[in-house]
């Protein structure tokens, strides 16, 4: 026969004419490892044992051809290997995408051969939560018969799944559901969110601060006889003026700040505020979480924003008086959506979804109640000194406007002022 | 008469009889790990990780370039990668893939194969290249079922294509369907001339009472000339080997697989096959020899530990733990390969008959060659469990195979079962 013949034939000899396979070495596995941290109830610790034949096959560890991987190659290859292992994992608690930071670079040796070593440091929004979910995409563009064995230790429970390209994704359920619990980890959740959240603060505080205080007509003579003309005197001009501070616009009405005289009638205005900040908000909280409501986070960040500078600018120049709890109940609809970032992705059971969403608003208003004692009876005792007047609510307002406009700026052109993120991170 | 892998008399019960001097250390090493096999399990899926002292350790040994099938790897890979749609060079290349795991036994070598034609896979209808190439993936998995329909359908679609007659005829011997097998045989001679045709009815005809026959034509084609490439040289003496063997022609087999070895060095399955061949004849020492750097081979560190077995050799022991641990390791990945050299470590090695048999009986399930009914019958008298071996039984009153030891097994069973003492696979030597 001819040589081409022949090599046909040996082809066909070689992958038809078989004796039953007698494989040197199991197809190829992966073993993926997470442990929940006792210290850090966010935190997951990953390992993740890759084999060095796998990793070479894809990625070419062995740099100097020689059919050696040394310890100096691996090491070599370290950003390479965790860039290309990570991007193929994704872990989730309850929905949520843990963030993933690798953290050193080990060996193992198994049974059929050694494996590179990634431990790594998964960060989830919230503590260990009832359901975990691991989607696996390793080699599944190389290897059909791929398997990640994933080993799950958490609370005491040790659970597992075996994944490949044919059933990459995984869910294990970490513990019975306790709705309590649940509950409880969102309250703390939702206590955080408003704590770190300034720009939901500054808008409170914005509509807070006058609560200790009254504003009197000042262009009705009846009331106020001692009035003034503004005769185009600039805003600031009126800030130190002896008599009560006043604003003055032309066209407008003008008004002057008078402390309330006592504390019932400020107790009023602050849980009318929050009691219509909480409303909005819970409505449109729990519509963006089950999805029945969606806004590009841009504009809800922008109308944020926006609602942060209405809040302090009325307390410059006054359009809303009496009701303050309108621009609250009205922008309270914004900030729920934002509020619901935190939760976006949420996916539980009705009952949890329940205890979550309910725990997670609860946490919201404990939030803003802690803030709200902390800070008013202050705000009451200090109400009739310049110190509050003036720095306080004037100055106090003008500053929140300039961050608040610069977060617009930020938010709605997608721009970053340089130095301002320094100033205040949000 | 092999003392270490197949007790002479199972009646009377002699729990001595059992346990071969030479793997009672090992014996016991295993009941221990088996106590403990949670922890044991533990161990071998979760090793300690560690940072190597030097950056000149060596960690792994990969393919070379110095090896040209790598290096073809290399060029097909590049060609492909310039032109990613090109279905001919993909199923080149994907044959070249199973073809190396076929032959080194690194399994990770199918599925990478595969996984170079699955482009093609999602159209429809799947390309003829593209259908051999998944029912040959199928085959080398033992999803022996799945392969024969594959290849089934593409026949219907390209009656003349001779790789999937062959592969059929293959699938059809290791799934002992002997008539179907000789169907696919007599297709293969029409279609790809008299060398392919005296192969492939050679390889039925040793499994199915014919082996001098067998053997003659082997003869014939053993020196297929100087332009047949080593590998068609090793796969007839192979074939030879096994024959003869069955013919109770000792030294001509050992002959035939020392050839073939030479044509092929260091190929797995052949390998395998040979050490088989010296533990059935006495010779452990030799098959130790044999295997002596192929400790990596799960195959061969199966036949190691059973060498070592027998020849009282202290490495035993550990050699035992370590096959027990990559069995817990495949079993954990839950795709176990070859449940048939599962079965025989833990009738040869750990002495639990009973595990054993199962073990068989899910093994005959995917294939029915010489080898798994031979581990099926003893396993199912090592456990007092004589008819659980009838499907071995009735394979072997059809196909007449010649094989001393099988034939010496069945007859024990048939004595067990009181049946008719009917013979079915008959002596080698006598026929």
């Amino acid at each position: 026969m001819k040589a081409l013949r022949w090599y046909l034939t040996a082809l066909l000899l070689g992958l038809a004419l078989n004796s039953p396979l007698a494989s040197a070495h199991k197809e190829s596995d992966a073993f993926l490892t997470l442990r929940t941290d006792r210290a850090d109830l966010h935190t997951l610790e990953g390992q993740w044992d890759i084999a060095l034949r796998d990793l070479d096959f894809t990625l070419g560890i062995d740099s100097n051809h020689d059919g050696q991987i040394t310890w100096g190659e691996v090491q070599a290859h370290r950003r390479a290997i965790e860039d290309y292992a990570l991007a193929r994992l994704a872990i989730k608690g309850d929905g949520l995408t843990c963030a993933m930071r690798p953290t050193a670079q080990e060996i193992d040796d198994h049974t059929d051969g050694s494996y590179d070593v990634i431990a790594f440091r998964a960060t989830c929004d919230k503590d260990i939560p009832a359901t975990l979910t691991v989607v696996y995409r390793l080699f599944d563009d190389v290897d059909p018969y791929h398997r990640g064995i994933v080993t799950i230790r958490a609370n005491g429970i040790t659970t597992g799944a075996v994944l490949g390209p044919e059933d990459p994704v995984t869910t294990l359920d970490l513990r019975k559901p306790n709705r309590w619990q649940e509950f409880r980890s969102f309250v703390t959740d939702g206590v955080w969110h408003i704590w770190t959240g300034i720009d939901h603060l500054l808008f409170l505080m914005s509509l807070l601060l006058p609560a200790v205080m009254m504003r009197r007509r000042t262009d009705d003579p009846s009331v106020d006889p001692s009035w003034r003309p503004a005769g185009g005197r600039a805003l600031l001009a009126g800030v130190g003026d002896a008599g009560g501070t006043w604003v003055a616009l032309p066209t407008m009405a003008r008004y002057e700040w008078v402390p309330v005289a006592n504390g019932w009638r400020a107790f009023v205005d602050v849980v009318k505020v929050i009691s219509g900040f909480t409303l909005s908000h819970s409505v449109t909280l729990t519509l963006a979480t089950l999805g029945i409501v969606n806004l590009p986070s841009r504009l809800v960040e922008s109308g944020i924003a926006i609602s942060v500078i209405v809040a302090a600018a009325n307390n410059l120049y006054p359009v809303v008086t009496q009701r303050l709890w309108l621009i609250a109940f009205a922008f309270g609809f914004v900030h729920g959506l934002g509020f619901a970032s935190a939760l976006y992705g949420l996916q539980l059971p009705p009952l949890s979804m329940a205890a979550s969403l309910g725990g997670f608003n609860v946490g919201v208003e404990l939030g803003q109640e802690s803030i709200v004692l902390l800070v008013m009876p202050l705000a009451f005792l200090l109400r009739r000194t310049r110190l509050y007047r003036d720095g306080a609510l004037m100055w106090g307002s003008v500053i929140i406007i300039a961050l608040a406009t610069g977060w617009l700026i930020q938010r709605a052109f997608d721009v970053l002022i340089p130095g301002f993120s320094a100033i205040l991170p949000t | 008469m092999k003392p270490m892998r197949n007790p002479r008399r199972f009646e009377p019960l002699d729990p001595a009889s059992l346990h071969p001097p030479g793997c009672r250390l090992a014996g016991l090493l295993i009941g221990l790990l088996a106590l403990f096999s949670s922890g044991a399990a533990a161990a071998a899926a979760h090793p300690v990780p560690y940072v190597p002292g030097s950056p000149d350790v060596v960690l792994e040994r990969v393919p070379s370039i110095a090896d040209p099938r790598v290096r073809m790897f290399g060029s097909l890979r590049e060609r492909l990668d310039v032109d990613p749609h090109n279905m001919d060079l993909a199923v080149h290349l994907a044959n070249a893939y199973i073809d190396y795991g076929r032959s080194t036994g690194d399994a990770r070598y199918i599925g990478r194969g595969m996984a170079v034609v699955g482009p093609w896979l999602q159209g429809n209808p799947v390309p003829i290249p593209v259908l051999l190439v998944r029912a040959t993936v199928l085959q080398n998995r033992h999803f022996f079922r799945q392969s024969r329909s594959q290849l089934t359908a593409l026949l219907e679609r390209s009656p003349r294509n001779l790789q999937a007659w062959l592969t059929l005829a293959t699938v059809e011997m290791v799934q002992a369907d002997y008539a179907a097998a000789n169907g696919a045989c007599v297709r293969v001679a029409q279609i790809g001339g008299d060398f392919m045709g005296m192969l492939c009815t050679a390889q039925l005809r040793s499994q199915t009472g014919n082996a001098r026959q067998a053997y003659a034509l082997l003869r014939l084609i053993e020196d297929p000339g100087p332009n047949a490439p080593p590998a068609i040289k090793g796969y007839v003496e192979g074939l030879l080997a096994d024959t003869a063997a069955r013919l109770g022609r000792n030294a001509a087999a050992d002959r035939h697989f020392r050839a073939a070895l030479q044509w092929t060095p260091g190929d797995n399955f052949m390998l395998a096959d040979y050490a088989d061949f010296l533990l059935d004849r006495h010779e452990p020492g030799a098959a130790r020899r044999l295997l002596a750097g192929y400790e990596a081979s799960d195959t061969s560190l199966l036949r190691i530990v059973l060498a070592e077995c027998a020849l009282h050799d202290a490495r035993a022991g550990q050699d035992a733990a370590e096959m027990q641990a990559r069995f817990v390791a495949m079993a954990r990945r839950g795709s176990l390969l070859y449940e048939r050299e599962y079965a025989e470590f833990a009738l040869y090695v750990q002495h639990d008959p009973q595990r054993a048999l199962r073990l068989a009986e899910r093994n005959w399930t995917a294939q029915r060659s010489p080898s798994d009914m031979r581990v099926f019958l003893e396993a199912a008298l090592a456990a007092h469990e004589p008819h659980a071996a009838q499907p071995v039984l009735t394979v072997l009153a059809r196909s007449h195979l010649q094989d001393p030891e099988i034939a010496r097994l069945a007859a024990e069973a048939l004595a067990a079962l009181g049946g008719p003492r009917e013979v079915s696979a008959r002596s080698g030597a006598s026929s």
